[in-house]
């Protein structure tokens, strides 16, 4: 059976600041399969942005570091390999694509050169293939007119067109592997809904994998197959989307869906808000992270630290109180 | 608990602190000077053009008049320090009025503010200096005037482009949306944020009147009854060749006290600028 | 009588490039006690217009109605009346405080520009304070050791200081993370059947608003394209762009985003430089006719009790 395109297992960042070392990502696995998406769901300080960072091994350092774990693309380690390995990889087997597509550009640069850039260090098309392969790839994302927008500069173009360029540029080797982070939290509503189908035709006509970063609850339920929770640098939950909605079972998890106000939904007067705040990364409480704020905690919860149990095939939960049931 | 964050931001950067205590030691020989030289130091004391070490009685030697070149250095440093002290004052009150205004109205005031600004900046510094002394007078009051004129621009623009930045945040929308006036606006509500980037440009401005101040009274257009240490380096043109310890000396004063002046505002700009932080 | 009331409302901007109509002609009313929902995308005026109506921007023509006086042409102190009955709470949680100034300091502003005494302020100051769910001792502390969500709070206690009818709210939650945005909806809330207050909410986040909103109003490049009370709105919605903007907005529910039917709105937000001849939707709008590329459409009431500005709804 060949290897999934991407499986991460146990990874660890660290930051190393001046006010102390801070966990940032703890032991984080997971494995995304050709053609699936899975959703990497939490708030700020979560770190699953710093996930993203260190599965591209893009993280900016000092002050943060990968400390332990593995990452395998297609079947290879990618943490161990230096850096000028990691660059032929970077933008041919795994893309990325972030949250401001203004700032992802090169604002001095036209879309046409920035693509061709890509396509040059990567394959071993001419300038004049490269060219042409550019705008087939600026009418393969959806970009109106997309001849005369290849002469274009950033700051012509809309958000909207901003990262459909950034998304050619991802997906210009075909790479298998794909992360989104936050890719449509700068853009309106309506051009999200553009550029959330347009990655689904995209993963669906090339069958890539793709890691997408949110926090916004109604985006997963309408794009992941499988959604992976994060609380305080750690996965507290991991199911597919339908369980992860219908019942789930950590109580931050609970209290996420529960605090998201939903059309049509019972009209309750109070959307269900979680106490308190995320604990900040170099005082996290002994034992659970969320135990502080959760409304299911045992004395259990506040001594001993969860790890990841799985009640049922396909979905994992880090949580003594589900645990009991 | 501010003052102490403050404090440590600071004293992070080694160069900073080494210059901020030689800029107390200096101060300190300016408030001093007459308790360890109570004799007037422009009195001929020795022999003239002692070199530096001939004579115990003279650590750093005499002048070409026989005077003691100690006692002038720690008499010239308050001076020295005041001229730059208020020549700064001047430069900022001027440069933060201008530029306060212009930030926070736009329109023709900031039109006019920056063609003032751009007037003042194409007269070459020094030049504009010597005239306005020539023209008003050789007193301290004069020079100081006259340095605070030519070093507002860089104070003003900085003030106008941060102002540029800070109109437009939320919590000045809000206070206009209280009905607050707009000079309140300006004085207690932006000028204090506005202040930090300010501060540290002032503080390269004491360092720049100093030189100001020395090329004025090296040539000669210094005021006469204040011997500051340019006025010294000033005296020992003529024996330049020789005696060359009679200009070196207070140029190495001179030098060092830029210096100092150059790091302290480098730690304040560390201590006060919090996006720095942490890097 | 209603607590405000728009008429023909009109912001230019002159820029380098053209005159921007921010806001062309925008007309609604709000009842007292009522939470009216603005909803729209990025360039659609609903921001410009709540700093209109709190005169940070100048109106370039119509009128704004508080409690029957026109504050459109009100300069300066003449405003004093209206700035105790309409407040406003701001996005960013990080810039709309001083931060060199104490939380106290900062929502006591209202207070000392409105002539308290010290006293008094001190009095309300506690009481504010406990309202919003923060500490006595807040108010020594600065901004910065607050959170985002706790931060809101604080910009809450200041608009309420002097006990204002309507609190006009510009993206109040959308800086904010999920658990906490709860929170504050939950505090605006009550805060709202505790004393009555109006609010004016403005947000892109459909789902907030559809939650906390009694009614609903919809622009488009700086029109009202429809108004209405929140249940017509989201299940009977009239005008193509409110259909266009329900259909795009993410449900947190997997199975109903599945099995809806979706038709992705195409084309972009035309420039507010240079927007289109009659209605301003007819580029991007899937029943558009010939009619709609001249002829501007005005309000009118539809079959279900709202009101939208389209030809053919």
């Amino acid at each position: 059976m060949a290897a999934p395109p991407l499986e991460v297992q146990d990874l660890r960042t660290t930051l190393f600041t001046r006010r102390g070392e801070m966990k940032a990502v703890d032991g984080l696995s997971l494995s995304v399969g050709a053609g699936e998406t899975v959703a990497l769901v939490g708030e700020s300080g979560c770190g699953k942005s710093l996930s993203a960072l260190s599965i591209m091994r893009l993280l900016p350092d000092p002050p943060a570091r990968i400390v332990g774990g593995a990452v395998k693309l297609n079947g290879r380690d990618v943490i161990a390999l230096p850096e000028d390995g990691m660059l032929d990889i970077r933008g041919r087997e795994i893309g990325m694509i972030f949250q401001d597509p203004m700032s992802s550009l090169n604002p001095v640069a036209t879309v046409e050169k920035q693509i061709v850039e890509v396509l040059m260090t990567h394959t071993e098309l001419g300038r004049g293939q490269a060219r042409a392969r550019a705008h087939e790839l600026l009418e393969l994302v959806g970009m109106p007119d997309a001849a005369r927008r290849l002469d274009a500069y950033p700051h012509q173009l809309s958000g909207g067109m901003c990262q459909r360029v950034v998304i050619a540029m991802a997906i210009a080797c075909s790479p298998s592997v794909l992360i989104a982070d936050e890719p449509t939290t700068a853009l309106d509503v309506t051009v999200q809904a553009q550029v959330l189908a347009l990655l689904k035709k995209l993963q669906a006509d090339s069958g890539m994998a793709m890691i997408f970063i949110t926090h916004d609850l109604g985006v997963v339920a309408e794009t992941a197959d499988r959604v992976v929770v994060m609380y305080a640098g750690r996965k507290v939950e991991e199911a597919t989307v339908d369980d992860l909605f219908e019942a789930p079972l950590h109580p931050y998890t609970a209290g996420l869906i529960g605090a998201t106000p939903t059309p049509g939904a019972e009209r309750a007067a109070r959307l269900a808000d979680i106490p308190g705040m995320v604990p900040p990364l170099n005082a996290l409480p002994q034992g659970c992270a969320f135990a502080p704020r959760c409304p299911r905690a045992m004395e259990r919860c506040r001594t001993e630290r969860p790890t990841l149990t799985a009640p049922a095939p396909g979905c994992l939960v880090a949580c003594f109180a589900a645990e009991a049931g | 608990m501010r003052r102490f964050e403050f404090l440590g931001r600071f004293s992070r950067n080694r160069g900073a602190l080494v210059g901020a205590c030689l800029i107390l030691v200096v101060a300190l020989m300016a408030v001093l000077a007459s308790v360890f030289f109570p004799t007037d130091p422009l009195r001929i004391v020795g022999q003239p053009e002692l070199w530096p070490g001939e004579d115990p009685e003279f650590p750093l030697g005499t002048d070409s008049l026989g005077r003691d070149i100690l006692a002038m250095i720690v008499h010239g440093a308050r001076a020295t320090l005041l001229i730059g002290l208020f020549a700064s004052a001047v430069a900022t009150l001027i440069g933060v009025g201008v530029g306060a205004t212009a930030g926070y109205f736009g329109g023709w005031i900031d039109e006019i503010a920056m063609r003032a600004a751009e007037l003042f900046q194409t007269i070459p510094n020094l030049i504009f200096v010597l005239t306005i002394v020539v023209i008003l007078g050789s007193t301290l009051t004069n020079i100081v005037i006259a340095i605070g004129i030519v070093s507002w621009t860089p104070i003003a623009r900085m003030t106008r482009a941060e102002f540029l930045s800070l109109r437009d945040r939320e919590f000045v929308q809000a206070c206009r949306s209280m009905g607050m006036g707009d000079f309140k606006i300006i004085v207690a509500e932006i000028l204090p944020n506005a202040l930090p980037p300010v501060i540290v440009l002032s503080s390269l401005v004491v360092a720049g009147a100093i030189l100001f101040e020395s090329a004025v009274s090296f040539l000669g257009l210094g005021d006469p009854n204040v011997a500051s240490w340019g006025r010294l380096v000033g005296d020992g043109r003529q024996l330049i060749r020789s005696s060359w310890y009679i200009c070196a000396i207070p140029g190495v004063a001179i030098m060092i006290t830029v210096l100092c002046l150059n790091l302290v505002g480098d730690g304040l700009n560390d201590a006060l600028n919090p996006k720095l932080r942490d890097r | 009588m209603s607590l405000l009331s728009l008429k023909d409302v009109r912001v230019h901007f002159n820029t380098a490039n053209g005159v921007v109509r921010a806001v062309s002609g925008v007309s609604l009313d709000l009842a007292v006690g009522e939470t009216l929902g603005l909803v729209g995308e990025s360039g659609c005026g609903k921001s410009t217009l709540g700093k209109a109506i709190m005169k940070l921007v100048p109106v370039a023509a119509g009128e704004i109605v508080v409690e029957g006086e026109n504050i459109a042409p009100l300069q300066g102190a003449a405003l004093a009346g209206m700035r105790r009955k309409v407040q406003m709470i701001f996005q960013d949680p990080y810039g709309s405080l001083n931060p060199r100034s104490t939380v106290g300091r900062s929502i006591a502003q209202p207070m000392v520009l409105a002539g308290w005494t010290p006293d008094a302020i001190a009095e309300r100051l506690e009481t504010l304070l406990g309202w919003v769910g923060l500490p006595g001792d807040a108010r020594q502390r600065y901004p910065h050791e607050f959170s985002g969500g706790q931060r809101q709070r604080i910009g809450i206690a200041r608009a309420l200081a002097l006990s204002p009818k309507l609190i006009i709210c510009d993206e109040p939650v959308s800086a904010l993370d999920v658990s906490v945005r709860a929170q504050v909806i939950n505090l605006l809330e009550d805060l709202k059947s505790r004393f009555g207050v109006s609010y004016l909410f403005i947000s892109h986040d459909l789902s907030v608003v559809e939650h906390i909103a009694d009614r609903v109003a919809v622009m488009y490049l700086g029109m009202l394209v429809e108004i209405g009370g929140r249940d017509q709105i989201w299940r009977t919605p009239q005008h193509p762009y409110t259909k266009a903007l329900l259909a795009a907005a993410p449900i947190a529910n997997p199975k109903i985003a599945r099995s809806r039917k979706r038709t992705v709105l195409q084309g972009e937000l035309p420039s507010p430089l240079d927007p289109p001849p009659g209605c301003p939707f007819h580029s991007r709008c899937p029943i558009a006719e010939d009619r709609c590329k001249v002829e501007k459409p005005a309000l009118r009431s539809m079959a279900n009790g709202a009101e939208a500005a389209c030809h053919f709804a």
